[in-house]
């Protein structure tokens, strides 16, 4: 165990400046007689008032503006922000174009839940303040873990034209497209890649965790039929069934301010608690249609649903790894065969409101947009899942420091697992404060 | 703006009396990306990281900040009162500051909030939490401090920022290119987006990105900055010309030329159009 002071009558644990993970904030735990008194999730990510900057400004610079909330999840908010467009226009893209966006978005998975997992997370796990002390101590798994967050930037440069911040996509349909042979060769390498996926599984599955529970209930996307990251705009909250449409998401989920916070929080409507999205939403929700492969690596790691341990958001993300790669390959095999077309439809802009929605790596991203007659926008709202889990993140802190002061764990020990527990939300700062 | 470019003498490693040069990488308000865009490229990263002494990088690493090092890599835009003062302390403590990114370059995408920014931040929130710190209108970090390097772009491309990063550690006479990119278009023989009737930021913003966007079908949106060589009248006449919309031309200018002397200094034509 640590070095530090064992827990008595009254502490307060803060850490400043969380590291690793994708923004600025700090957590401030008070523990008095062994009890939780008080958890603050403290967000001083400095706000860029996105909302107000895509008033006024065309439906062709929306995407583009909004990609830069997060260089991360910039697929993400470029295709749910094309959605919320494409619905107010009334423009129907074609198979191939959804195709392709779902390459984009699994693309974004494989950069960021490897880049989490490895480079976020792992170094909890072995003790290290970073990743880079792996590429001396284990060499190889160094290398085969970058070889897959590279490849995840490799899908996203072949979709996007470059890492982050995708170029390629556009209302209506894509400006460019590889070849079919690049399509085969990317089917090649994922395939080549699933084996390392599965032990990053085993290895997730491996590491000491705290038994803990959420009581908030898990949102994600459903479909029949599918694990679907952006060809829906259903989603559900896991166990109670509460199912609504995107168009409708403001009457189901609550955003509100908290003072120290400069993120939004959010809540439920109907029960008024805190609820979780997240990859370990997506498996719960969507368990029976996860890639056949990624279900047995779930399975095998003792991931099954109802999961309510947030901490096995890390297993999720591994288990995400094997399904993204399945998925894709099937996918760049059917591209590559050459059948439709991406190339953007024709559209005439029209005034209305759209809501766009998909399942960005942290979980759901809603983007509304109301329009005028040339499609400028005249009102945007941006619910991000950081924001949408900050709520819950405080609860699940409460939970493990009033688990863990039991135990009469020393302090030192304690600042560690609750930073263990944030960095498995792995929470997007930068996209919470937009 | 301090430019050591053209005397290699000044390099990092000449300048300070450490072997390997103390670096500090610190994020201000931006998307992340350009530090994602150094992490992105996994096969070049440990050459990099071996030639310098990483000190501080809150993004990969616990580590905290510590109170000396040589080069500082900033990223973003300057948005609140604390982060003015984090920048101009960090100009006195490190020897050599690089600006990476359309962000802190040219305040960026944050930067299309200083245009009538009082309102905005209500706008956005009811009440607005403390924990926002204290909100100023955006400003790029050479408008604050001097700054010894530019990596320009939204995001930074890679190749570019390790050309100078060898700058700043080895010296070089070097400079980024002050050509505008419609010349770029002509040599990889991209057809004109005037000729569509489309809009392009290529005519007014620096050349060096390799001009990827209007490569893969998309018009400039300009995230280089306005060129030096940039000449925003003939440029608007050319719009006339090609029958595009000057108001529009000029809306688009403001992307990630919000806060640029050039067009602040024409006051009611480049603003707000």
């Amino acid at each position: 165990m640590g070095k530090g002071h064992s827990i008595m009558t009254r502490t307060a644990i803060s850490v400043d400046h969380i590291a690793r993970i994708e923004g600025h904030g700090n957590v401030h735990v008070q523990i008095e007689e062994g009890r939780v008194k008080d958890v603050q999730m403290n967000i001083v990510e400095p706000a860029r008032l996105f909302e107000s900057m895509v008033k006024g400004r065309s439906y062709k610079e929306v995407s583009y503006i909004a990609s830069r909330i997060c260089g991360i999840c910039s697929a993400s908010h470029v295709v749910t922000d094309l959605k919320a467009i494409e619905a107010v226009f009334g423009v129907e893209v074609s198979k191939r174009t959804k195709m392709i966006r779902e390459l984009l978005i699994y693309g974004s998975y494989l950069q960021n839940h490897a880049a989490h997992l490895f480079v976020f997370a792992a170094p909890d796990f072995i003790g290290q303040p970073s990743v880079f002390p792996l590429a001396e101590s284990d060499p190889d798994l160094f290398r085969r873990a970058l070889e897959l967050k590279g490849f995840g930037n490799e899908l996203c440069t072949a979709v996007g034209g470059r890492s982050i911040h995708p170029i390629t996509a556009v209302v209506g349909g894509f400006t460019h497209e590889v070849t079919p042979a690049e399509y085969e060769r990317l089917a090649d390498r994922m395939e080549a890649l699933v084996p390392f996926a599965k032990s990053v599984v085993d290895l997730f599955a491996g590491f000491p965790i705290c038994d803990i529970s959420s009581e908030g209930d898990m949102l994600a996307l459903v479909e029949p039929g599918a694990y679907p990251v952006q060809s829906s705009s259903t989603m559900r909250f896991a166990d109670t069934d509460e199912e609504f449409n995107a168009d409708c998401f403001a009457d189901h989920i609550e955003e509100y301010t908290v003072g120290h916070s400069a993120a939004y929080f959010a809540q439920r409507r109907s029960t008024g608690r805190p609820y979780m999205t997240s990859a370990l939403a997506r498996v719960n929700v969507s368990w029976d249609n996860l890639g056949k492969e990624a279900k047995v690596a779930s399975a095998k790691a003792g991931l099954r649903p109802p999961e309510h341990n947030p901490l096995l958001n890390n297993v999720a993300q591994a288990v995400e790894l094997v399904d993204s790669l399945e998925r894709c390959a099937g996918i760049c095999r059917e591209l590559a065969k050459g059948a439709g077309s991406s190339k953007p439809v024709a559209f005439t802009p029209q005034a209305g409101r759209g809501v766009g929605v998909t399942e960005a790596p942290r979980g759901l991203v809603f983007h509304e947009l109301e329009l005028d007659e040339c499609g400028d926008v005249v009102h945007a709202s941006i619910v991000t899942p950081t924001s949408q889990n900050l709520a819950n993140m405080e609860c699940d802190i409460r939970l493990l420091a009033e688990t863990l002061a039991a135990t009469g764990i020393d302090e030192d020990t304690l600042r560690l697992e609750i930073e263990k527990l944030i960095r498995a939300y792995d929470p997007c700062l930068s996209c919470s404060v937009h | 703006m301090r430019n050591y470019c053209n005397n290699p003498a000044s390099s990092a490693v000449e300048r300070s009396c450490a072997p390997v040069p103390r670096v500090a990488v610190v994020g201000l308000a931006s998307c992340f990306g350009c530090q994602l865009q150094i992490t992105n490229r996994e096969q070049y990263l440990l050459d990099v990281i071996g030639q310098i002494d990483l000190q501080y990088w809150q993004l990969a690493s616990s580590d905290p900040m510590p109170d000396a090092f040589d080069i500082v890599i900033i990223e973003g835009a300057v948005t609140t009162q604390e982060s003015l003062e984090t920048v101009k302390a960090l100009r006195e403590k490190a020897s050599t500051v690089i600006a990476i990114g359309a962000c802190a370059n040219t305040a960026g995408i944050p930067g299309i909030a200083a245009f009538e920014y009082e309102p905005r931040a209500s706008q956005v929130y009811d009440n607005l939490p403390t924990a926002c710190g204290h909100l100023i209108v955006p400003q790029s970090v050479p408008s604050v401090i001097d700054v010894d390097f530019q990596v320009p772009c939204c995001p930074i491309d890679f190749q570019s920022f390790v050309e100078v990063l060898s700058q700043a550690l080895y010296g070089s006479n070097r400079t980024n290119p002050s050509r505008t990119l419609c010349g770029d278009c002509k040599r990889n023989e991209t057809s004109c987006f005037y000729g569509q009737g489309e809009i392009c930021m290529g005519m007014v913003t620096a050349a060096g990105c390799g001009a990827r966007c209007t490569a893969l079908g998309r018009p400039c949106n300009g995230c280089a900055g306005l060129s030096k060589d940039a000449c925003l009248e003939s440029a608007r006449e050319a719009v006339v010309r090609y029958g595009c919309d000057v108001a529009e031309f000029d809306r688009r200018l403001q992307l990630f030329n919000q806060t640029d002397e050039a067009l602040l200094m024409q006051g009611a034509d480049g603003e707000g159009a």
